[in-house]
């Protein structure tokens, strides 16, 4: 099947009482990532991105329309620990150190900790915690608890991965290796992977099609694709194809 | 740490200073003519009375420690059911509040005669424990952050794995917080049991042959003894508390989602009330019935509705019941109120100058071991045998656990919340005003539901001791002239009362925090 | 003394909330009989102390559970409740449950001819009869209050002239002066009085036309039936232990320091001032526990004066006629 681990959302509505208000958060939204692909989601603040990964985390229902996971019910497919995420604020446990942080989900599943003892050094080095194992996140600053985060959904080798803004709390420098990493690692994995983000040049230089989306209600306006060759280098960045794709998604943001 | 040693000197400067006046007025007798005993005289009284103590103090530790394990134990339990299954909750509310406002006075009795030995003494303390570590356990579980439950969620982590890695953990600071409410009223309840149960040795039997002797000393040692268990028990739980509180304490605001309105099912909705409802009433009849207490004594639903209002008598036991009710009641509202304020203004006050609250705790716990007959002559001295002891008394037995979640509400609010006022140079009072006191609404309200059962507690203790008036008197004159019918319908109008109590205050409660975009504590 | 009690003995002693089952004599197969006391141990059990440690019930072929009352224990309840063969009650709230309730009960003796409750103040203060209680303070435990207005009644004594409160077992309110009188057991209360440097004055209820028994000696009809044999042995060798205990009231309870009384907190000279005082209003004609015919007539009569209708069938004489 091609969309062995793809994204599909169809048709999907979700609305949100409030005490007084109704907020309609997504309106009949349709969106297929394919297996193996890159999408990154941008769109003004509350337009209904993190409503939209929770969504297809299983974490929420849709009030109509379907979506599946690598072919099946979103918790399904998260029970089956297809599935990788990092929310938009770290959420890590106060009382769980560092390595113990990166290795929830590995409990969650049930899976041995032992086995897995190889990544989570790997993990902590890849995102610069080295030393800081046994901290626990009270002793971190908001960048280091994110890039905890960050390696935590990477732990399960997922086939599915959900990033919601995770680099929001970095530096430029930090931010940029970090997009780097992600590039590798991505490559690598070939991980479905759907990444939330408020700037449009990591949105252009990591997806293969950046989404943007439009609020009240949220909406899904136009789809960019984006047909850098990979693997793409930092030079990329000041290219003059890059800034012409750039201009398009800010375009494409400001409503036209 | 020089803010830690200086913090400790005041402390310590607080106590002694307290502790010389003290001295210095019971010397001078000059509270009630001497019946308050100074420092030096309890000391020497305790001196004196050393021998006697060894087997009295082993007997209360073994039923009040028995009671705490056994009585937490099912809290704990309890509580998690409670906590994951809304259902449950509501069914077993009246039977919580049921257990939570049964008074001692009215169950002792039964106790003592349907079981032997030790068991009274363990249940009494393991009713005392309940309440307050199941209502602790919910709270701490629903206050838990959603970001951490969704975390485990989305990697489609099983009910039962949200309760381990992340619910039971996050709510132990507020399940050590219960347990600290609950060492005091564990060593009260097996004291209480002792005291009136007839067996030889425990602080209560030592209680009961002492207090006619008339020597203050004595009583006051009795209740420097019960007072050192709990607060040894107390400390535990305490140090065990702030070094999980320090690693638990969140990090960011937690903004949980007010949740939207729970579909309103009519039929079902009405079914689980009356469920909760009725369940009290069920587990007592099939107690009796398991028990085999003989019917004279044992009055079930049906002999109380036969007492109350069938059998020949019924009128005047309805009118004396109605009686009771009038002069019980207004001063319950009032005693609740004073005891919540008192609570309240103590919590703010462990905020703004810690020290002198910490100074404070020893005698806030002897209010809570010191069984109130040993007081009784003093404060009948002091405050008479008008409504202000009564308002006393209802205060001492109120604030103290409405006080532990207050304070223990205050200290869960989030550092980055109280950062974002300090950021602006916000002094303490303001950071209570801005941050403190609304983020720990949630908690005022558990406060109050747990103030409000006892207050009507306080206000019978007060009536049977000292004025001899209302619910209290008419509960101990029945039990005088085995008024079985009497008591059960005592015992009964108690508990119905406080679960009203309870309810109203419930559905202020829903509807202030839902107006705030809280979620209730449990 | 033993110092090192071992655990074992320390559980036997606070064993089953101190029921203590006493010592049987080998060779004996002895009845098991079960005694609710309506208190805490003191002196006014001091016979049945002396029965026990003598081996007066031994000897009378009973194997004698000896079961310490308390304010929670209603004796009344226990028995009913199976949990006790005989107990010790106050006549009014015993009676008021037969006629009342219908209970099942029969007072088959009497320990206290003369009920000790009275009414005690300071010698500083003296209330020397009922008339003095007008305009007074008075703390009853609120059990008594019935028994407080017969006696204000009788002496025409109106009682919403007196000021009555609970009493809650502790008499510093008295010496204090906060009551001017309270209702107690006056073979005890004025020790303490003096204890604290004060003189006590007191008066029976008895005296001023309360005349009842107390500490009436209770069954169920149930158990008068078939344990009939048992109950003649109990207070065959209790009057034994009584009569023994009296031949010298300062002699028994310095006995019963670290056995009976280990525990209580109170006083070796309490209990001797209390045994002293409990003597004459213990001691009987027909020995220890009867009831003569003028004696419960005296009692349905006051009884009668708080609308309790006690009636001879209440109380059952055969059982002394066989001791
Ligand atoms: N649990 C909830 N209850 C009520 N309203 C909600 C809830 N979750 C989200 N919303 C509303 O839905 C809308 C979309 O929210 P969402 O969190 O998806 O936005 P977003 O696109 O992720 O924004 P941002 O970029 O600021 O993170 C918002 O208007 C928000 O107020
Ligand atoms: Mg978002």
């Amino acid at each position: 099947m091609s969309d062995s681990s793809g994204i599909r959302l169809e048709n999907v509505s979700r609305a949100f009482k409030g005490r007084d208000t109704i907020v309609q958060a997504l309106d009949n939204v349709s969106l297929d990532c394919p297996a193996g692909s890159f999408t990154a989601l941008i769109g003004p603040s509350g337009c209904g991105k993190s409503t939209m990964l929770r969504l297809a985390l299983g974490l929420d229902r849709p009030d109509s329309g379907t979506i599946t996971v690598s072919g099946r019910d979103p918790a399904e497919a998260a029970r089956a620990g297809l599935t990788g995420v990092a929310f938009q604020d770290a959420a890590l446990m106060p009382w769980r150190n560092v390595a113990d942080n990166i290795a929830l989900p590995l409990d969650v599943l049930g899976r041995k900790r032992a086995e897995h003892a190889g990544t989570i050094t790997d993990l902590i080095e890849l995102v610069g915690l080295t030393g800081f194992e046994k901290a626990l996140p009270g002793e971190l600053s908001g960048g280091m608890r994110q890039r905890v985060a960050i390696a935590r959904s990477l732990v399960t080798s997922p086939q599915v991965l959900f990033l919601d803004e995770p680099f929001g709390a970095l530096d430029q420098i930090l931010r940029r290796q970090m997009n780097l990493e992600l590039q590798r690692i991505w490559i690598k994995s070939r991980a479905t992977t759907l990444l939330v983000t408020h700037g449009i040049d990591e949105a252009v230089f990591l997806a293969d099609r950046v989404v943007v989306m439009q609020s009240r209600p949220g909406r899904i306006g136009r789809v960019v694709d984006i047909p850098l060759e990979r693997p793409r280098r930092p030079e990329i960045f000041t290219a003059p194809e890059f800034h012409a794709l750039q201009d398009e998604v800010a375009e494409a943001l400001d409503g036209h | 740490m020089a803010t830690e040693t200086a913090r400790r000197r005041n402390t310590l400067r607080n106590a002694a200073i307290f502790l010389v006046l003290w001295e210095v007025i019971g010397d001078l007798r000059l509270v009630a003519d001497g019946a308050l005993p100074s420092p030096s005289a309890i000391l020497i009284a305790l001196w004196r009375d050393l021998a006697d103590y060894p087997p009295h103090i082993l007997a209360t530790f073994e039923g009040a420690f028995a009671g705490f394990v056994i009585g937490n134990l099912v809290a704990v339990l309890a509580g998690i059911l409670f906590a994951v299954s809304p259902v449950a909750a509501r069914l077993g509310r009246g039977l919580n509040i049921a257990l939570f406002a049964l008074p001692p006075i009215a169950i002792s009795p039964i106790l003592v005669l349907t079981f032997s030995g030790m068991t009274p003494r363990i249940v009494l303390a393991a009713i005392g424990c309940y309440f307050v570590t199941m209502s602790a356990t919910i709270t701490g579980i629903s206050q838990t952050d959603r970001r951490m439950l969704d975390v485990v969620r989305a990697y489609g982590g099983s009910r039962w794995k949200e309760l381990r890695l992340v619910e039971i953990r996050a709510a132990l600071p507020a399940i050590l917080a219960g347990l600290r409410v609950a060492a005091p009223a564990a060593v009260l309840g097996s004291i209480l049991a002792e005291f009136g149960g007839g067996g030889r040795f425990g602080l209560g039997a030592y209680l009961i042959g002492s207090l006619g002797r008339a020597d203050p000393g004595r009583l006051w040692g009795i209740g420097l003894a019960a007072t050192g268990m709990a607060l040894i028990a107390y400390g535990i739980c305490a140090l065990i508390e702030a070094r999980i509180t320090h690693s638990t304490r969140a990090v960011n605001i937690a903004a949980t989602a007010p949740g939207e309105e729970r579909e309103t099912r009519p039929v079902t909705d009405t079914l689980i009330a009356l469920g909760s409802f009725a369940l009290p009433f069920a587990i007592w009849w099939l107690l009796l019935k398991l028990m085999g207490t003989p019917e004279m004594i044992a009055k079930t639903p049906a002999g109380v509705v036969d007492y109350l209002f069938l059998a020949p008598s019924a009128p005047g036991a309805q009118s004396r019941l109605l009686a009771a009710l009038a002069e019980t009641l207004p001063m319950t509202i009032i005693g609740m109120a004073a005891g919540l304020a008192f609570a309240f203004l103590l919590a703010l006050a462990s905020v703004v100058r810690p020290g002198i609250v910490r100074g404070f705790m020893p005698i806030a716990l002897v209010t809570q071991t010191m069984p109130l007959v040993a007081l009784t002559p003093l404060l009948v001295l002091m405050l008479g045998r008008g409504p202000s002891v009564i308002l006393w008394i209802t205060i001492s037995v109120t604030f103290f656990p409405a006080f532990v979640t207050l304070a223990q509400g205050l200290s869960m609010v989030t550092r980055g919340a109280l950062d974002v006022v300090k950021a602006y140079g916000a002094s303490p009072m303001t950071q209570l005003r801005l941050v403190s006191i609304p983020a720990s609404l949630p908690w005022l309200f558990t406060a109050t539901r747990l103030a409000v059962p006892r207050a009507l507690l306080g206000v019978m203790i007060a009536e049977w001791l000292a004025t001899g008036t209302g619910l209290g008197n008419l509960l101990n004159q029945s039990r005088g002239y085995l008024d079985y019918g009497m008591i059960w319908t005592v015992a009964v109008a108690s508990v119905l009362l406080a679960v009203i109590f309870y309810q109203i205050v419930l559905i202020i409660e829903r509807r202030v925090l839902r107006s705030y975009g809280m979620r209730p504590a449990d | 003394m033993n110092l090192s009690v071992n655990r074992r003995h320390f559980m036997g002693l606070m064993g089953a909330a101190a029921s203590m089952p006493l010592m049987e004599r080998a060779g004996f197969a002895a009845d098991p009989f079960t005694f609710q006391a309506s208190w805490i141990n003191d002196a006014e059990f001091a016979g049945y102390f002396l029965a026990a440690d003598k081996g007066y019930y031994a000897d009378e072929g009973l194997e004698l559970t000896y079961l310490s009352g308390g304010p929670d224990v209603i004796p009344e309840s226990t028995i009913i409740a199976g949990k006790a063969d005989l107990t010790l009650t106050t006549p009014d709230t015993t009676i008021k449950a037969i006629v009342d309730q219908g209970a099942p009960f029969k007072i088959i003796g009497a320990q206290y001819q003369k009920n000790p409750i009275g009414i005690v103040s300071l010698a500083k203060n003296p209330i020397n009869e009922p008339k003095d209680l007008i305009g007074k303070t008075l703390a009853v435990p609120p059990v008594n209050v019935i028994s407080v207005e017969a006696m204000l009644k009788i002496s025409g004594v109106d009682r919403n002239e007196v000021n009555i409160v609970p009493y809650a077992y502790d008499p510093t309110p008295l010496i204090k002066g906060e009551i001017d009188a309270s209702l107690d057991f006056t073979t005890n209360v004025p020790f303490t009085i003096e204890q604290a440097g004060e003189k006590a004055t007191s008066f029976l209820l008895y005296d001023y036309g309360y005349t009842t028994f107390n500490d009436t000696v209770v069954v169920t009809e149930e158990t008068l039936a078939s344990k009939r044999k048992e109950i003649v042995a109990f207070l065959k060798a209790s009057r034994m232990g009584w009569e023994e205990n009296f031949k010298d009231p300062a002699a028994s309870p310095p006995q019963f320091a670290d056995s009976w009384f280990k525990g209580t907190g109170r006083s070796v000279e309490n209990e001797i001032y209390f045994n002293t005082a409990q003597k004459p209003l213990m001691e009987a004609e027909g020995g220890i526990f009867a009831m003569s015919e003028e004696a419960i007539e005296a009692n349905i009569k006051a009884l009668a004066e708080v609308g309790i209708s006690a009636k001879r069938e209440h109380f059952d004489t055969t059982i002394l006629e066989e001791l």
